[in-house]
């Protein structure tokens, strides 16, 4: 397939590298704002999940923007997978269902809580909708976990979500801590993912409730007002953002975009990550695998 | 009710003569003996079984699957809940049983907990330190404890003493999240699986004796013995026997292991879907796949794979034959012929008088009749006798005068087929001694002109025949010229076989096919194509078509095409030397066992390889269908009171499959074609009871139209049209410095969805929805055969994901819908194209429409409900006024029937049922009164199909409705119709 195969079918692949973002997720975060302007006064963020750190990129420019000084932004990133350097952002390496990863972050913020905690995290699928499913909401409670340290009360939580069969138990879960709650699809996620963001506005924790590392917070089970099945259930309000004449990720586009006149390839800003595989294929190279 | 069930197997265990299957939360049982299903029980609620665990007593069973376990009593076979299923925090990854009412579970954050299954109380929990998401574990018990192995995100597997504080070890070495983790205390092995797609042995040695104590494991030092790579992609699974290390993964792929860390054998099973589950005892391995079927594998395969035997003759054979009774003819360059019985003593050498060495040999069908003729004519027919002691005779031996003879085939069992220089094909019957010429045809000029395969067809007196082009020529009424050729059938080395059984021509190839043709009153219709995984396609070797041999590069392989599977596959050096194969029933001692037995020569030796089949070919226990999602179906009855309903299904797989069930297990695919990329929409158009034009179009913006007969079981299928919208002359050049290119071009363009219909007898109208945001229409000739695209109209900017066409106000309309939310309706004119505008666009959704029905309500009124990315169900009643004023009477939105993107919609009178990625299933009822919309909850169910892609009809009696959700699997639910809304 040629070079220019991806930038056909993934509009947003082709804008990131053509704008400078490290990921096609940039504008997921951007749109997000748009609706919610999620960065109103925001000055302390956490970044959960944050390699290759396209969020961190957006954060960087609208934080600063709410900053008469650059050094009043605090910007803290956090990923599995270690990722190139950003000016002004602090970044860990680390698991964010360990205590271990959570402490670094707590220490980080020395006292001070954060503005907005985002989480775009979600795990390698594995094909089983389940496991996928299950894994990607203990990222998100483990993120809510961590949340539950470093935001200010009144703050912002946003993260990402797969609406699986089981997403009212975390929407359930949310509405305990914040005011109000809502999931949205930027238009830049496809229409045919799984994923969504939840956009959790007010931080204001049960009276007397204690943060704590000890127990992560469980998941909820099904009851009368959250049923399997039946009338009752807890589904939040679901708002598209993004705006409407914004590029959609389903639609093909010709390489020549209206109004342009010429295209250029771009390469990615970021290269990609290694996978888990990588010395595999290296031992393998030279041997022979065959079916018999 | 769910009727239907076909989705991930997740869960296998061999449990005596039972195999039992976990197929989403339903327990399903099967007799290893025939395979056939016993018992579907439902025994988890809302979670897919992972774990089945007999208890050492086997008597019980303990089932997992996600937050929930249940335990299930064994009755002669039959098993039966012992109460509702249990309901834990953490999502269990592995169980066992402690005694016979005390099992231990080991949930994803490290958590082991113990429980007494007769109170269903929890008796002990015990968290582990290092609590991040585990993958995978093991609960191995000890005499007295649990030692506790959990595999991690982070490449490492954690090995503690249930109980203690802090681990005992570390292993270390994955690069990856880790799949599987099992263990041999007697051999002191313990086998992981990872993401890294290696297979890793590690030993366990120490200073003490007993690994029933804790000393043993503080003391033990664990090393990776062997780090395996065989896979190619994630290895999921693994499981031990006394002799093996059997590991699964997501390339489809089981590789058998010793201990020592040799890959003994490979196979690839489930259609290249992920292997989700395996079992092994010491004779069967069971796997279940992505594909959504059970396989079962005789262990016997991996080392004893066949008899082999070789047959020395000095002098360098030039043909090797199997006769009727599994004896073997060798034809030598000497000029002589050798006859080996079945247990490879030479019997009988015949000399042959034949002057030029160039010397051609053939078989008849029925494998009795052997022909040599060399170039000048001098030609020999020899017989086998068919009873008593073997023997050949030599029957006919006479001299033909056609010139320089360049081919010679059998064409059934009376019939000799020459071709001789200038074209000149000849058929001769054998009278008393000699052969009587019947016919002589002329081969149109082709650079090597002479045939490769040829056939009769006795009914219709019609010779069809193969050339070195591919061509294939039909021959009738004694005329010299053929009376149709179909040119290219095959590759430039000619059909391998060809073969007629009622009017249809099946050829194969080395172009990696077996193609279908029909003979019709004109001459030959193409009808379908078969793909094989291997590229040169010789013969069947049955009468019924299931093995087909031929070879992939060096080796000569045989695939059971009925199943899918490769039966054999041995070395041979390739298809240009000497060899043939055969299959065979034998009776010992009244069972019937199948053989296969395979010969080729190498360096003036014969090679025979005898297997007995079911040593070493897999059993299907369930047939696998779709390896991923499955995008759309429509299903089709050819009558309303026929119990067969066909499933018409595109996937994610780029195939399009026609299966039908009858009852469950009948569950089959009957036909399977491939698209150049997945398949997207499908709609079919009845044009006879039993027969239907099914359009399928997808990815690469390729549409294809098939005709489909159903007859009984069977599918016959006529491929005619394989379109592609191209892109302009530039793209499709490639290679083109964009830089400085002001040009616009199409882009990769895909079909979302099609609708069809039909204008008259002839002209049916096909509606595309492309991705780049145009319809683009089709009109296709059913006569003529000519496909062209009549109109483009854009009104959408974006992605257009459904389409619905229905009439109202006596007209016909085409709703279009987009990834916007935004709903366009178009009125179609008597010669199909669409209205330049739009009569009416609304916008319905806040984001993406999945799902679209109609209900014409009135005159000219009618409620359109659309369901999509924004979870809500919302509902329009819509006025068709006169000259394109088009009012929205009222509007209604739904939200609480699903809580996450509404993929299925059918709106019925007074009742809307949805589905969605939530794998609910909801009813609704819904009303108008006066100027108002209202709706009302009826019921809603779970479906164990996760990626829920849609849903049809299958049939509407009134008071039971029955549909058929579709995604990673099909379900099919009866619905009862509360009568308020009936
Ligand atoms: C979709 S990417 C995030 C992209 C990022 N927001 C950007 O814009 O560049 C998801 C990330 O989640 C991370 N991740 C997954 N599980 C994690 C865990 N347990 N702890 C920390 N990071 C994790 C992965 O390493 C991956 O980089």
């Amino acid at each position: 397939m040629g070079k220019t195969s991806k930038d056909k079918r993934d509009i947003y692949y082709r804008l990131a590298k053509e704008e400078g973002w490290r990921a096609r997720s940039a504008f997921k975060l951007l749109q997000i704002n748009e609706e919610h302007n999620i960065f109103n006064g925001v000055l302390r963020a956490v970044d959960l999940c944050a390699a290759p750190g396209s969020w961190s990129q957006v954060l960087t420019k609208k934080l600063r923007q709410n900053a008469e000084n650059d050094d009043d932004v605090k910007i803290v990133a956090v990923d599995l997978q270690a990722m190139a350097a950003l000016p002004g952002v602090k970044q860990i390496q680390g698991d964010i269902t360990k205590i271990s990863t959570a402490n670094e972050i707590i220490k980080e913020f020395e006292g001070l809580k954060a503005d907005l905690v985002v989480c775009d995290g979600a795990p390698d699928v594995t094909g089983l909708h389940d496991i996928d499913e299950y894994v990607q909401s203990q990222l998100l409670l483990a993120a809510l976990n961590i949340t539950t340290h470093v935001l200010k009360t009144g703050g912002v939580f946003v993260a990402k979500i797969f609406r699986g069969k089981d997403v009212t138990l975390v929407y359930s879960q949310l509405k305990l801590f914040f005011e109000f709650v809502t999931v949205s699809k930027p238009r830049s996620s496809r229409n045919s993912s799984i994923e969504a963001f939840v956009i959790c506005q007010n931080y204001n924790p049960p009276p007397g409730y204690v943060p704590t590392m000890i127990n992560p917070l469980l998941d909820h089970k099904y009851c009368d007002f959250n049923q399997l099945t039946g009338p009752n259930r807890f589904i939040v309000p679901f708002i598209a953002c993004g705006d409407l004449s914004a590029y959609d990720s389903d639609t093909s586009y010709p390489l020549l975009l209206e109004g342009q006149t010429s295209y250029e390839y771009k390469e990615p800003v970021q290269g990609p990550i290694d996978p888990p595989y990588k010395d595999i294929l290296e031992k393998t190279k030279s041997m022979q695998i065959n079916n018999s | 009710m769910s009727t239907l069930i076909r989705t991930d197997v997740t869960s296998v265990k061999l449990y005596k003569d039972i195999i039992l299957a976990g197929i989403g939360s339903f327990l399903c049982t099967f007799n290893i003996k025939n395979s056939k299903p016993i018992q579907k029980i439902q025994a988890l609620d809302g979670q897919k079984i992972h774990g089945i665990i007999p208890s050492n007593c086997l008597t019980k069973l303990l089932i997992f699957g996600g937050k929930q376990f249940v335990i299930f009593n064994e009755i002669e076979s039959i098993f039966k809940p012992r109460g509702d299923a249990v309901v834990y925090d953490d999502w269990i990854h592995t169980a066992v049983w402690l005694s016979e009412n005390e099992i231990a579970l080991l949930s994803a954050h490290n958590v082991v907990t113990t429980w007494d299954i007769t109170t269903t109380k929890l008796l002990q929990q015990h968290i582990n330190k290092d609590n991040s998401i585990l993958y995978s574990g093991l609960l191995q018990p000890l005499q007295h404890d649990i030692l506790v192995f959990s595999g991690t995100v982070y490449s490492q597997v954690i090995l503690q003493w249930f109980g203690d504080e802090q681990p005992l070890h570390y292993l270390k070495g994955h690069k990856g999240v880790i799949f599987s983790i099992r263990c041999n205390l007697q051999k002191g092995i313990i086998v992981t699986t990872s993401d890294d797609r290696s297979v890793k042995i590690w030993s366990v040695t120490s200073a003490c004796s007993d690994y029933n104590i804790k000393t043993y494991w503080k003391n033990a030092h664990i090393d990776c013995v062997h780090d395996l790579y065989g896979h190619l992609a994630r290895v999921m699974r693994n499981t031990l026997t006394n002799l093996y290390i059997i590991s699964v993964g997501e390339d489809s792929a089981i590789c058998f292991w010793d201990y020592n860390g040799n890959l003994l054998k490979k196979t690839i099973s489930h259609q290249n879907s992920c292997i989700w589950s395996l079992d092994a005892d010491e004779t069967n391995l069971v796997t279940g796949g992505g594909d959504c079927g059970i396989m079962m594998h005789p262990l016997s395969s991996v080392t004893h794979n066949s008899h082999d035997e070789v047959i020395d003759i000095s002098v360098t054979p030039k043909k090797i034959l199997f006769t009727a009774r599994n004896n073997i003819v060798i034809t030598r360059v000497d000029n002589i012929l050798n006859y080996y019985n079945s247990n490879f003593s030479k019997i009988q050498e015949i000399k042959l008088n034949h002057t030029s060495t160039y010397q051609l040999v053939g078989l008849s069908s029925c494998k009795q009749l052997i022909a040599v003729v060399d170039m000048d004519g001098h030609l020999d027919i020899i017989i086998e006798n068919c009873k008593g002691d073997p023997g050949l005779t030599k029957i006919i031996e006479t001299q033909l005068h056609l010139g320089k003879i360049l081919s010679m085939q059998w064409a059934g069992n009376r019939h000799l087929v020459f071709c001789s220089e200038g074209g000149v094909i000849t058929v001769g019957a054998s009278k008393r001694n000699t052969i009587e010429i019947i016919a002589r045809y002329l081969l149109p000029p082709c650079k090597e002109r002479w045939l490769t395969a040829s056939a009769l067809n006795d009914t219709r007196d019609a010779l069809v025949v193969g050339d070195r082009c591919g061509h294939v020529h039909l021959y009738e009424s004694r005329r010299q010229q053929p009376a149709y050729t179909m040119k290219r059938v095959h590759g430039r080395y000619g059909p391998t076989s060809i073969d007629i059984r009622n009017d249809i021509v099946r050829t194969t190839g080395r172009d990696g096919t077996v193609r279908y043709l029909k003979i019709i009153e004109s001459g030959l219709k193409y009808m379908s194509c078969k793909d094989l995984e291997f590229e040169w396609v010789e013969k069947f070797l049955d009468s019924q078509g299931k093995y087909l041999c031929g070879f992939r590069e060096r080796s000569l392989v045989v695939y059971d095409v009925e199943n899918d599977l490769k039966v054999v596959d041995v070395s041979c050096g390739g298809g240009h030397r000497a060899w043939d194969a055969e299959r065979y029933i034998e009776n010992n001692h009244g069972c019937y066992d199948e053989w296969l037995r395979i010969m080729f020569v190498k360096n003036t030796q014969v090679y025979v390889h005898t297997f007995r089949l079911r040593d070493i070919v897999s059993t299907v226990i369930l047939p696998g269908t779709h390896s991923k999602e499955i995008n759309c179906l429509r299903t089709y009855r050819c009558r309303d009171d026929d119990p067969v309903t066909w499933f018409i299904t595109g996937g994610e797989d780029t195939t399009l499959r026609v299966s039908t069930s009858e009852q469950e297990a009948e569950f089959r695919d009957r036909a399977v074609f491939r698209h150049l990329s997945n398949v997207r929409a499908v709609r079919l158009l009845s044009v006879a009871k039993d027969e239907t034009l099914v359009v399928s179009a997808g990815g690469r913006a390729q549409i294809c139209i098939r005709s489909i007969t159903f007859t009984d079981r069977k599918v016959t299928a006529e491929e005619l049209v394989d379109y592609q919208i191209k892109g302009t002359d530039k793209e499709r050049r490639g290679n083109q410095n964009w830089r400085n290119c002001s040009v616009d071009f199409d882009p990769e363009t895909r079909i979302m969805d099609v609708v069809v219909d039909e204008l008259n007898e002839d002209r049916v109208v096909i509606y595309t929805a492309c991705s780049d945001g145009e319809v683009r229409v089709f009109e296709w000739n059913r006569r003529g055969g000519r496909f062209t695209m009549t109109q483009e109209v854009r009104h959408h900017r974006t992605c257009i994901l459904k389409m619905k066409m229905f009439t109202c106000c006596n007209k016909k309309i085409i709703s279009t819908c987009g990834t916007r939310g935004d709903v366009a309706f178009w009125e179609v004119s008597s010669d199909g194209t669409l209205a330049e505008e739009p009569a009416l666009v609304l916008r319905t959704n806040d984001s993406g429409i999945n799902s679209v029905d109609v209900k014409v309500t009135g005159d000219c009124q009618f409620l359109l409900a659309t369901g999509g990315d924004d979870n809500a169900v919302h509902m329009n009643l819509v006025r068709v006024a006169g000259e394109g004023r088009w009012v929205v009477v009222t509007s209604h939105v739904y939200r609480d029937a699903h809580c996450s993107q509404v993929t299925g919609l059918a709106l019925l009178d007074g009742l809307c049922v949805t589905t969605g990625v939530d794998q609910r299933l909801t009813s609704v009822s819904w009303r108008v009164e006066g100027e108002e919309i209202k709706t009302e909850f009826i019921d809603q169910k779970y479906s164990d199909v996760s990626d829920i892609h849609g849903m049809d009809v299958v049939r509407d009696t009134g008071d039971r409705l029955t549909v058929c959700v579709y995604g990673k699997g099909i379900q099919v639910f009866e619905l009862l119709r509360p009568p308020c809304v009936a």
